[in-house]
């Protein structure tokens, strides 16, 4: 097999998405059979996680909402943090749990972790459906900024999605890779405003700047809200890192593609 | 023309450690440092294929055969692209698809109807393609009024049924089969053949792996493989009789067991030293065709007085190159039964049993040897792998094997002590 031209390799990834969309449907069709809630329970967990912060920030300890009420700013944050952790959590084991799809047969391997990501956009498309109905209740109407959601939700795959395919490869190769992200995550959220604004000044300010979650997370409520959040120069550069991301990520994924069939 | 698969000077190496690794097991690796031999390798490493080329053309089908391990399925794996060689050049045109693993990604809890959509895609068909074969497919797998069941809840059968009509359909330029026909019933069986030589003769290029010989010899050529090198390449049938030879020069014959009851010294108070295999004019053979007549010379030695002494001798199919999928791999049976009644050994002797019309099924036996004394319920002496014979090639136009076989017992020479 001579190497394939990067032109080649896109080809082949684009025809697999065929594959990745059958793969991911497959997945939510299993993951909500035999309950009876069904695909409801995508709304539990950014719920029931929305209503102990609002208790823990409006009752316990105050935090600055930027002008929103406390549950919307926060429902906004953990949403899509969620997608954002459940991509890569759920990637992190794409690879090692079909092992016998990898090792058995052959297709474009990213399919499985784009199947992830689809997968994972199901849960975060019902969990919006949420916050149409908080916005009504505390009467938020958007905002024309509504029309850049694309974008924002476009930055935010392309980190996700440059960084499912480092962790789905990379945990064939140490199994502990999964475990580290469990922590990782962990330590990220709180690292982000997710149920708290992060500081634009102050010692903290550098955390809005490196990390790019703080401002794409901003910018969706920005967007959705018309509150303002954060500034474009930050979200620019998170738009950067995260298509350096992306395009390092899936090189990367390639090159250790060659021994899938051997790691699986 | 260009090869529509091709192996050009193909090597793989292996490793025999687990592949899966741990930081822990990394930092290890790291202070010992890696220490490779003369060949290049690491003591854990070995080759799978040394230096293996060949090419199959669009309508021919090649047979891979060699015994477990020496490195057929990794040919098929690096066919597919599962596997890349670490050093040659592995060329594939078109669609590379087949019978390696059927029914990959199946999922038990949805029906037939959304795994032929899974399956589908996974074997590199679109959704137009899938929509568009959907009822070939289901007429195929004669699973129509099943195919809202969930998966699970199918026989064995039926999900190697539908398994193997998605992967006929999804239309492969390089078809790759791997010892699956080896399930489902024989009419499944015959589907298949049928439908590898369609595709053969539809120009695409077929690739077999198995230990049906009757199968391998059918293909365009063989190549045999040990040890991950080329032992031959060429005329299918060229190929497995050097694979025949060699396995049977690989053979050993252990005495596998051996029982008997003692005397009071110690040694058996009789037993059954030998038996000589001859064909109908008393000439040794170890093999015999299809309807030959067999003698067996059983030489015994009684330390003992043996009373109504009972002979008896079972042959076993014992031959993984042709798998007979009985309950019990035994086939042949001689018993002397009560041909000595009247007789009481002591001493040294032989004793022969001439079967007519032997008509068994193709392959290796192993002979096993019983002596009783009177009852005949249990032994007195028993000994496993005493010989070994091979049955031929049988012609199946002069009927088929017999599990009855007629005997004439004799007692031929007999010196008293």
């Amino acid at each position: 097999m001579s190497p394939m031209s990067i032109t080649a390799e896109l080809r082949e990834v684009a025809g697999a998405r065929g594959l990745a969309w059958m793969l991911a449907s497959r997945e939510v069709r299993v993951r909500y059979k035999h309950t009876v809630l069904g695909i409801g329970w995508a709304l539990a967990l950014p719920v029931a996680l929305m209503l102990v912060f609002t208790f823990l920030f409006t009752r316990v300890a105050k935090v600055d909402a930027g002008g929103l009420p406390y549950p919307v700013f926060v429902f906004l944050g953990l949403v899509p943090w969620q997608l954002h952790a459940n991509i890569l959590s759920g990637a992190a084991r794409c690879l090692t749990d079909q092992r016998n799809l990898v090792t058995k047969v052959y297709f474009a391997r990213e399919a499985l972790p784009l199947s992830v990501v689809l997968s994972a956009l199901v849960d975060f498309a019902v969990a919006m459906t949420v916050l149409a109905a908080l916005m009504a209740w505390y009467g938020i109407a958007p905002g024309p900024g509504l029309a850049l959601v694309p974008v924002v939700l476009a930055v935010q795959l392309a980190l996700a999605t440059g960084l499912a395919l480092v962790l789905s490869a990379a945990n064939l190769l140490y199994r502990d890779v999964q475990y580290v992200l469990q922590v990782g995550l962990q330590v990220w959220m709180f690292a982000s405003s997710v149920v708290y604004p992060i500081p634009r000044t102050g010692n903290l300010k550098w955390l809005a700047w490196l990390n790019p979650m703080t401002p794409i997370l901003d910018a969706w409520r920005t967007c959705i809200t018309g509150a303002h959040f954060g500034l474009a120069p930050e979200f620019g550069l998170a738009a950067l890192i995260s298509v350096v991301v992306l395009v390092a990520g899936w090189r990367w994924f390639r090159r250790m593609e060659r021994v899938f069939g051997e790691l699986a | 023309m260009t090869a529509a698969a091709e192996f050009i000077s193909v090597s793989k190496r292996f490793s025999r450690r687990a592949k899966v690794r741990t930081l822990a097991g990394l930092a290890g690796q790291w202070l010992r440092g890696p220490k490779r031999g003369p060949d290049g390798l690491l003591p854990h490493e070995f080759m799978a294929l040394q230096d293996v080329s060949f090419a199959v053309q669009p309508g021919e089908s090649l047979g891979i055969v060699g015994p477990n391990g020496s490195g057929k399925s990794t040919i098929l794996k690096l066919l597919f692209r599962i596997l890349r060689p670490d050093r040659g050049q592995v060329v594939t045109k078109g669609r590379v698809g087949g019978l390696i693993e059927l029914g990959a990604g199946f999922h038990p809890y949805l029906s037939g109807r959304e795994n032929v959509s899974i399956n589908g895609a996974i074997l590199g068909m679109s959704r137009a393609d899938i929509r568009r074969q959907y009822e070939a497919i289901v007429e195929f797998s004669g699973l129509a009024e099943f195919m809202d069941m969930p998966v699970k809840d199918y026989s064995s059968g039926m999900y190697a049924r539908l398994a193997f009509a998605i992967a006929a359909h999804a239309n492969p330029d390089v078809l790759l089969v791997d010892e699956v026909l080896a399930v489902g019933d024989a009419g499944f069986q015959l589907k298949c053949y049928d439908w590898m030589a369609r595709m053969r003769t539809s120009g695409r290029a077929v690739i077999t792996v198995s230990h049906d010989m009757y199968a391998m010899a059918a293909s365009t050529r063989c190549l045999f493989i040990k040890s991950g090198q080329v032992k031959a390449h060429g005329d299918a049938r060229q190929v497995i009789e050097a694979y025949l030879t060699d396995l049977s020069r690989d053979r050993h014959d252990p005495v596998l067991e051996t029982n008997f009851i003692k005397t009071a010294d110690g040694v058996p108070r009789a037993e059954i030293k030998s038996v000589e295999l001859l064909d109908g004019l008393g000439r040794p053979v170890t093999s015999i065709g299809h309807g030959a007549n067999l003698m067996l010379r059983f030489h015994y030695h009684a330390a003992e007085q043996v009373h109504s002494p009972i002979f008896a001798l079972t042959l076993f199919h014992d031959d993984p190159r042709y798998p007979l999928n009985l309950p019990r791999h035994y086939l042949f049976h001689v018993f002397s039964g009560p041909a000595f009644a009247d007789q009481t050994l002591k001493g040294s002797g032989t004793v022969e049993v001439l079967v007519e019309d032997v008509r068994l099924p193709v392959g290796c036996y192993r002979a096993k040897t019983y002596l009783f004394e009177r009852d005949g319920v249990s032994p007195i002496f028993v000994q496993d792998g005493v010989a070994r014979l091979e049955v031929d090639r049988p012609d199946w136009s002069d009927g088929r094997p017999l599990l009855e076989h007629r005997q004439r017992w004799t007692i031929t020479s007999h010196v008293s002590t």
